[in-house]
């Protein structure tokens, strides 16, 4: 019974030419995605490549110069892109995709793409994550509105219950009548996908396991909203009704909750304006050590407990440049400094992502987004750790040149140069992003939220339809 | 038999509880929104006073050194942070360069949550290193913001399509269409006239919930009557245009789920795809130029300016004469040297910062040319606009800024060249920024609307007796 009303859907969908066009409609943008996307993917690859020789060149062909002046020119870190990027962009058009590393200041990752569009880039871009987040669920409305109200309006409820058809049975063969064309799309993007990853060159390292498991999060998705579909159809009188409230849901999961969410959370918990931020820290900074400040009080403290330790009464007798030496000394402060304002970037964004959490009890496209953005590593998370890693590395070059400079200096020799090669020595920046299991275990709360709306979901509908 | 219809459509609506329930969501939709604007712009309110007050005490602060040290005294700062040396306030001291909200702000964020509202340029640094990007979390900015421009954008077309999408159909599906049919008026009228009293209605509810929401909110909208009233026009001719879609779909289409999926069909089309084909097309044709790659050139560059730095400063007093007949010492340290080159490196960037602001142009005018293709993009520009949070204004401020940041650095120039201090006297003479929106308010794309509701209407009106051969009872 099961099968036949499967079959019986299946066909009155293949013949319905709505549906027919909406199926070729959605399959032609997502190819014209996925084209854009793989263009543009390559495109900011080759940049991203070209960009990192070429600040290394510079970096290593300094020539002659004070270690702390080459600290001053600093290096920049460059963001990739990752693999599954092409499948979901995430944030990434508005986070920053370059850091400048300079001695003294954290600074901020610069021109994301957004800034640099107008305005019509905010109302989304044409990419597969669009579709499959926002046009997929559409479609399943277009399937499954009528599924349960055209027996109804048709009368023939009648007739099947006659026929003595129990209702899981026939909510079952319903359900897999607008799963499958779903799922079929669905598995035939995520297998393209495969093909072209598996197949492009300089793509970074892909792996099947996280396109799997975007591929799960994904259908999980589209089953809430099946079981969410059919449930409406199954209550409501009219084809009509049946639709605008499936739309309702629609406009409020995708559109609306996200919106209200991020302007909850930012009412709640705002980030300090860019200025306010640098202001906070330039206070904090003034607090302790400034290596160009050989005469402030921290500085003469600095000097005194050096020459007790070594046990010497002047800066000259110490075996370094003390120059380098509180230069270090204060680098360590700042990033201290820098370290706790960070951290409290962080904690606002902790209590935010509890507002989007806590919104996504009338929305399940908030985890799926999240989880999507996660295992393409286009989340903001991601983005934190390239930050940190950024910053880790920048921290440690600042102590590879001061120490430079305060083993191979006299005290007061400021005319001190490094040698041309001497640039070489430093490692270059490797970033890679967190694995796949890391992921998931930060996104825990996401997966449990998304579980206990298919599990929700799909009890509601087996409990409410008991009798049709 | 207008005035029948007006009649019975009213009481139609109040039995089924439309203009109730309309009523409701609209204030509820109008308030949520309208106050989360409120709140973003009273943060940017607020962000601005707290850098002018700051700047304000710093600069009591500044005076107050500049006394001692003019007096002979001793202080006890930094030596490079001493006021006297111009550099010192150039760096140490800068203006806030400010762009207040417009009075209606809060009613579209546009990209106010991608831009910082103030920046204090210094002499030090080059234009590059003005970050004009706003600190916020890129997840909000992915989501975007609830507030009205994207009620009255995305969400009253959907209310409409749910007022309106069985106007006809239901008549047939309940079979009072041929009571109807017995009427003295033709099909397309009665379509048109219930569809009109719809949309008078819907438009006095709108009307009424929004001057309520902005008076409850503290908003007076009549010091602004102008704006205001541009507002409601454009609201009014949005919701025109999608009624004119309501008519065509309820003359040609068919049952009630097809006129619904149609006009969802129409939604997603107008909201949702053209904005982000015509995006993606304006990339595609006049792409940014590289931003990393920038940062390459940018950097050879410096590097190679370093190199010649003495050279340059000899070039630049050359061409400033007048610096070495002032000055008698004829000192030059860093600053002198460092000004100079900066001023090169500007002259010679020039050309690749303008090529993104050029390609940022080409990109709004492709968007100018075919954005008549969605009244959606046409309602968010306009409401853009009227907020002064549109693509133009941020890029006009930052244009200003600029322009400031040049004339704070020239300001200092003849004080470093001459070796000549910065005094209590010279304060009054510091440059300020006042921000001027450049972009006069054009309700020219409520004409366009107009226009184009207006074609819609006239091709029901006229052309639906030629198309539909058959008599509308025989599709019933």
């Amino acid at each position: 019974m099961i099968a036949k009303t499967f079959l019986k859907e299946t066909k009155e969908l293949l013949r319905e030419g709505r549906v027919r066009i909406a199926v070729i409609i959605v399959l032609m943008l997502l190819g014209v995605a996925v084209w854009i996307s793989t263009r543009h993917y390559q495109n900011v690859n080759a940049q991203y490549a070209m960009a990192k020789t070429a600040e290394r060149v510079i970096w290593d062909n300094q020539g002659e110069k004070n270690p702390h002046s080459a600290a001053h020119y600093g290096t920049y870190a460059f963001k990739p892109k990752y693999p599954l990027a092409l499948l979901d962009q995430g944030v990434d058009k508005f986070a920053g995709t370059s850091i400048f590393l300079e001695a003294h200041n954290r600074n901020e990752a610069q021109f994301s793409a957004a800034a640099d569009q107008t305005a019509l880039a905010r109302f989304g871009d044409l990419t597969p994550d669009f579709i499959l987040l926002f046009i997929l669920p559409l479609l399943i409305i277009l399937l499954g509105y009528n599924s349960f109200t055209k027996e109804r309006e048709m009368g023939t409820l009648t007739l099947l219950q006659s026929q003595g058809i129990s209702s899981w049975k026939l909510l079952l063969g319903k359900w897999t009548a607008v799963f499958l064309p779903i799922f079929l799309i669905t598995t035939a993007l995520f297998l393209i996908a495969g093909l072209l990853l598996g197949n492009l060159k300089d793509f970074g390292v892909f792996n099947w396991s996280s396109l799997v498991m975007m591929y799960l999060v994904y259908i999980g998705y589209y089953i809430i909203f099946i079981n969410i579909v059919l449930l409406i159809s199954s209550k409501t009188k009219k084809s009509g009704i049946s639709l605008v409230i499936s739309l309702c849901v629609w406009i409020i999961a995708c559109l609306a909750a996200p919106k209200a969410a991020s302007n909850i959370a930012e009412n709640k918990h705002p980030y300090p304006s860019r200025q306010e931020f640098a202001a906070n820290i330039l206070k904090d900074k003034k607090q302790g050590l400034d290596g160009h400040n050989p005469w402030s009080k921290e500085a003469k403290l600095l000097e005194q407990k050096v020459l007790q330790e070594y046990g010497v009464d002047s800066l000259h007798q110490l075996p370094f440049n003390f120059d380098g030496y509180r230069m270090q000394k204060s680098e360590e402060h700042e990033a201290e400094v820098y370290l706790k304002h960070y951290n409290y970037l962080k904690d606002q964004y902790t209590q935010q992502a509890k507002v989007y959490r806590g919104l996504a009890a009338i929305s399940p496209y908030l985890p799926t987004r999240f989880l999507s953005m996660a295992i393409a590593n286009t989340d903001y998370a991601t983005h934190w750790d390239f930050a940190d890693a950024a910053e880790d590395y920048r921290v440690a070059t600042q102590k590879f040149l001061n120490d430079n400079f305060a083993m191979n200096s006299q005290y007061g020799d400021w005319a001190y140069q490094a040698d041309a090669s001497f640039w070489k020595e430093l490692p270059a920046f490797e970033y890679d992003p967190p694995e796949l299991k890391e992921t998931l275990k930060s996104n825990g709360s996401n997966l449990m939220v998304m579980g206990v709306w298919l599990l929700g979901s799909f009890g509601l509908l087996l409990f409410t339809t008991k009798n049709i | 038999m207008l005035s029948y219809n007006f009649k019975y459509e009213l009481k139609q609506l109040l039995r089924a509880r439309w203009i109730q329930l309309l009523s409701v969501v609209l204030l509820v939709l109008f308030g949520f929104s309208a106050f989360n604007g409120i709140q973003k712009v009273e943060k940017r309110k607020l962000d601005i006073a707290a850098a002018q007050e700051e700047v304000k005490e710093n600069d009591a602060m500044m005076l107050k050194l500049l006394d001692s040290v003019e007096r002979g005294l001793e202080v006890s700062v930094p030596r490079w942070t001493i006021p006297s040396s111009p550099m010192a306030v150039g760096n140490y001291h800068p203006r806030v360069a400010a762009m207040e909200p417009q009075p209606m702000a809060f009613i579209a964020t546009g990209q106010a949550d991608l831009f910082t509202h103030y920046v204090k340029p210094t002499v030090y640094g080059d234009d590059f290193s003005l970050n004009f990007t706003e600190m916020t979390s890129p997840v909000q900015l992915l989501f975007g913001s609830f507030d009205l421009a994207f009620v009255v954008v995305f969400l009253l077309p959907l209310l409409i399509i749910a007022f309106s999408y069985n106007v006809l159909s239901s008549e047939k599906e309940s079979g009072s269409l041929r009571l109807l049919a017995a009427q003295p008026i033709g099909i397309q009228n009665w379509v048109l006239q219930k569809l009109g009293l719809r949309f008078f209605w819907l438009a006095v509810l709108v009307i009424i919930a929004l001057t309520l929401v902005f008076l409850v909110l503290g908003i007076n909208p009549f010091t602004q009557a102008r704006v205001y009233f541009g507002l409601l026009g454009l609201v009014l001719t949005y919701m025109l245009f999608w009624f004119a879609l309501a008519f065509l779909v309820n003359l040609w289409v068919g049952s009630s789920a097809k006129n619904a999926v149609a006009l969802l069909g129409l939604w997603v089309v107008f909201v949702l795809l053209v904005p982000s084909v015509l995006n993606q097309f304006g990339n595609t044709l006049y792409p940014m130029p590289s931003r990393t790659l920038m940062i390459n050139e940018m950097r050879s560059l410096k590097a190679e300016v370093t190199e010649r730095q003495d050279e340059i400063l000899d070039n630049y007093l050359r061409d400033h004469p007048e610096f070495a007949l002032n000055d008698t010492t004829q000192q030059r340290g860093f600053w002198h040297r460092y000004m100079a080159s900066q001023k090169l490196i500007k002259e010679e960037l020039s050309p690749v910062v303008n090529g993104y602001e050029e390609q940022l142009q080409r990109q709004q005018d492709w968007i100018g040319r075919f954005k008549w293709i969605s009244p959606a993009i046409i309602a968010q520009e306009s409401l853009n606009q009227i907020a002064g949070t549109a693509t133009k204004d941020y890029e006009g401020f930052r244009k200003q800024v600029v322009n400031f940041s040049g004339t704070w650095r020239e300001h200092f120039m003849p004080f470093l060249y001459n070796n000549q201090d910065f005094s209590q006297a010279d304060y009054d003479a510091l440059p300020r920024f006042t921000y001027q929106k450049e972009t006069a308010l054009q309700f020219g794309g409520l004409g366009i609307l107009l226009v184009v509701s207006l074609v819609l209407f006239a091709t029901g009106i006229f052309g639906y007796k030629k198309l539909s051969g058959a008599g509308i009872l025989d599709q019933a």
